[in-house]
């Protein structure tokens, strides 16, 4: 019996499922009757799953047959490195969105990742930048007129 | 009535209703496009402008922009795998597998000359139904829809996984989303569940940002992997080759057309189903309609198929939408629920005088359908050859700028912070699906029915106890979802037995 990765996930969502029923419990009949109608299948089935992971023989039918597929010509230190880059990548943009706002951010955004990671030069980073913010200025804020808060800094700040 | 259809061809034709029918093309063009930004809220959004417009204009503006945005939508599922609308989510499960296999064309093609053909029928089925459909939309109550909701799910989860334990991780799946639905005031009593004290999850979790994440995440950090463009490092494709291989692919499969086609308007029809679930029906369909299983795995591979079947069912169901709408004002969807508000500003009442009165009215948002949709089909035709090569441009200058739109069109859904976390936590959950192999279809389609299923089954239970169990309909659909859950089974089993006939 080995815990792999994979069996972290069916356990994980036993968890969640196992909380949302011992939660629901407590509820009304009518506040709780859907949750416990979904929570308690996911449990099971995510139950079986785990079981059949750790104990069972090796699947003989590999993969989904209706999803996508990620790549795998790629070495798995490198592939690992690269998801972790990315993931940084976008909390560093929601974080940023955070401190000042959509407006400076996206143009913030896209100038640093061209030129950090996409090691793009100065000129080709600076007009694709430019075609964001006007993108983003011209079509969001003043054609469509969707509101973005300002950020954390400028409200601390009172600007 | 034939009266009725000419007068409202012509009121289409009217320079002004015409004009305005292209500028509400044009910002459902660019709307579609967009991830998180959709059709309904560009059309909420522009409802205060038809203030001073004729009904025939209000309504060819409007459903101009809303026919256009479900078209335009799918191209960016298939050139990102980041659906341009919520609605078109099931278009990126082939579609952008085919643009990685550098097919980018081809899939356009086949997807808007199917979206052509969905909303030619949707329209038609329009047209010849609203003197007809009532006693059928009146003869489902909520046993009978809750019933269609879950013979939905099971659709797409019993195709969604391979084998037993693929069923198992389906199912699973399709129960977490159902799970999720549910965080949120409880519909009924207003009682909070897994709000975990935060006010941001009081009215659920927003399907924009949920889906958006789900499906654009993964995509984004797979680009981002491999390092390359979208489509590899494939020489590009002969473009026109494979934009007249997709229209070819469109007549060569007519039949799957026209059955999604029928499945889209059919859902329209019925009452809070909406869009998304009418593509994954019609993607299930696709994929229920393979030979065998082994014709099944080229599902999510980059088949035709299961673009053509999502790219009608997606239009047709506009049509659908429309026919309780004005028939009986009970809007079709969330979309046609802002159209109604139209209704009102226009001073017009839906129900029997849109079928009497102001039948031309009518009749012209049929030709609204038909005649936008051509448009729009024949404008993308003609720019597809830039599009597609979008495919070929380098992964590290396509993610920011498709990093930027998705994060934008989420935080559209509330305009909060949470929304972009949100969407961040729900794309590292689809990586970790697609990863660990747990389809992401099934979850999707549980999230966005979970509302409207507890809901029918509240209805139901409340109202029926557990009789409604027994009504004809819901035995007949009971019925149907066993035999969608045993299909595959059923089909596995019978190739084994040629497999086996063959072998000896």
């Amino acid at each position: 019996m080995q815990l792999k990765l994979r069996s972290l996930f069916s356990l994980s969502l036993m968890v969640v499922a196992a909380y949302a029923a011992i939660t629901a419990w407590r509820w009304s009949f009518k506040t709780s009757l859907f949750p416990l109608a979904t929570g308690i299948p996911l449990f099971v089935l995510a139950a079986a799953q785990l079981i059949l992971e750790l104990f069972g023989r090796d699947e003989t039918t590999s993969g989904p047959a209706v999803e996508l597929e990620l790549s795998t010509h790629v070495d798995p230190a490198l592939a690992r490195t690269r998801v972790a880059g990315i993931l940084t990548w976008i909390a560093g943009f929601i974080l940023l969105v955070f401190l000042v706002g959509f407006p400076i951010a996206v143009p913030v955004f896209i100038f640093s990742f061209l030129m950090l990671q996409s090691r793009v030069g100065w000129g080709l980073s600076l007009s694709l930048t430019a075609v964001a913010w006007l993108c983003f200025y011209g079509l969001f804020q003043w054609l469509l007129n969707l509101p973005f808060e300002e950020g954390f800094i400028q409200s601390l700040l009172g600007i | 009535m034939f009266d009725a259809l000419i007068n409202g061809l012509l009121l289409v034709l009217q320079w002004k209703a015409f004009s305005l029918m292209m500028v509400g093309m044009g910002l459902g063009f660019v709307v579609g496009l967009l991830p998180g930004i959709g059709g309904a809220a560009t059309l909420a959004l522009m409802l205060p402008f038809i203030f001073k417009m004729s009904p025939a204009e209000a309504f060819a503006f409007l459903l101009g922009m809303h026919s256009v945005a479900a078209t335009t939508g799918d191209i960016t599922s298939i050139l990102f795998g980041v659906p341009g609308e919520a609605i078109s989510a099931a278009t990126v499960v082939d579609g952008y597998p085919m643009a990685k296999n550098g097919e980018a064309g081809r899939a356009l093609g086949a997807a808007l000359m199917s979206s052509l053909m969905g909303a030619l029928i949707g329209a038609l089925v329009l047209a010849l139904a609203i003197p007809i459909v009532r006693p059928l939309v009146l003869s489902f109550g909520s046993p009978e829809l809750l019933m269609l909701a879950l013979m939905g799910i099971a659709c797409i989860t019993s195709l969604s996984g391979l084998g037993a334990r693929g069923q198992i991780r389906g199912f699973a799946m399709g129960f977490l989303g159902l799970l999720l639905s549910t965080i949120g005031q409880e519909r009924q009593s207003g009682a909070l569940r897994f709000d975990m004290g935060l006010m941001y999850l009081w009215d659920g979790l927003d399907l924009v940002p949920v889906l958006v994440g789900i499906f654009a995440i993964p995509e984004i950090i797979d680009l981002a992997v491999r390092g390359t463009a979208i489509a590899g490092e494939r020489q590009p494709e002969n473009l026109q080759a494979g934009v007249v291989e997709g229209i070819k692919d469109t007549f060569r499969h007519f039949w799957l057309v026209v059955r999604c086609s029928a499945v889209g308007v059919f859902i329209g029809i019925l009452p809070g189903a909406g869009g998304g679930v009418a593509q994954w029906v019609a993607y299930a369909h696709a994929v229920q309609s393979a030979k065998d299983a082994k014709d099944r795995e080229r599902f999510g591979k980059g088949d035709i198929r299961g673009v053509l079947g999502p790219g009608a069912a997606n239009n047709s169901k506009e049509g659908g939408e429309l026919i309780p709408t004005v028939a009986f004002g009970v809007p079709g969807g969330g979309a046609m629920g802002i159209l109604l508000g139209g209704f009102l500003i226009m001073g017009l009442t839906p129900g029997p005088d849109m079928l009497t009165k102001h039948l031309a009215l009518t009749f012209s948002m049929v030709w609204t359908l038909a005649i936008a949709n051509i448009i729009t089909v024949l404008l993308c035709l003609a720019l597809l050859g830039h599009l597609a090569k979008l495919t070929y441009i380098r992964g590290g200058l396509i993610i920011p700028f498709v990093l930027f739109l998705v994060f934008v069109g989420s935080y559209t859904a509330n305009g909060q912070i949470a929304d972009l976390i949100v969407t961040f936590i729900f794309g590292s959950l689809g990586y970790l699906m697609v990863l660990f192999g747990w389809p992401r279809p099934p979850f999707v389609l549980g999230f966005v029915l979970g509302k409207l299923v507890e809901t029918y089954l509240f209805i139901s239970v409340s109202r029926y106890g557990f009789s409604w169990l027994s009504h004809p309909v819901v035995l007949v659909l009971i019925f149907l979802t066993g035999l969608v859950i045993a299909y595959p089974f059923i089909q596995e089993r019978r190739s084994r037995k040629r497999e086996g006939v063959g072998a000896t």
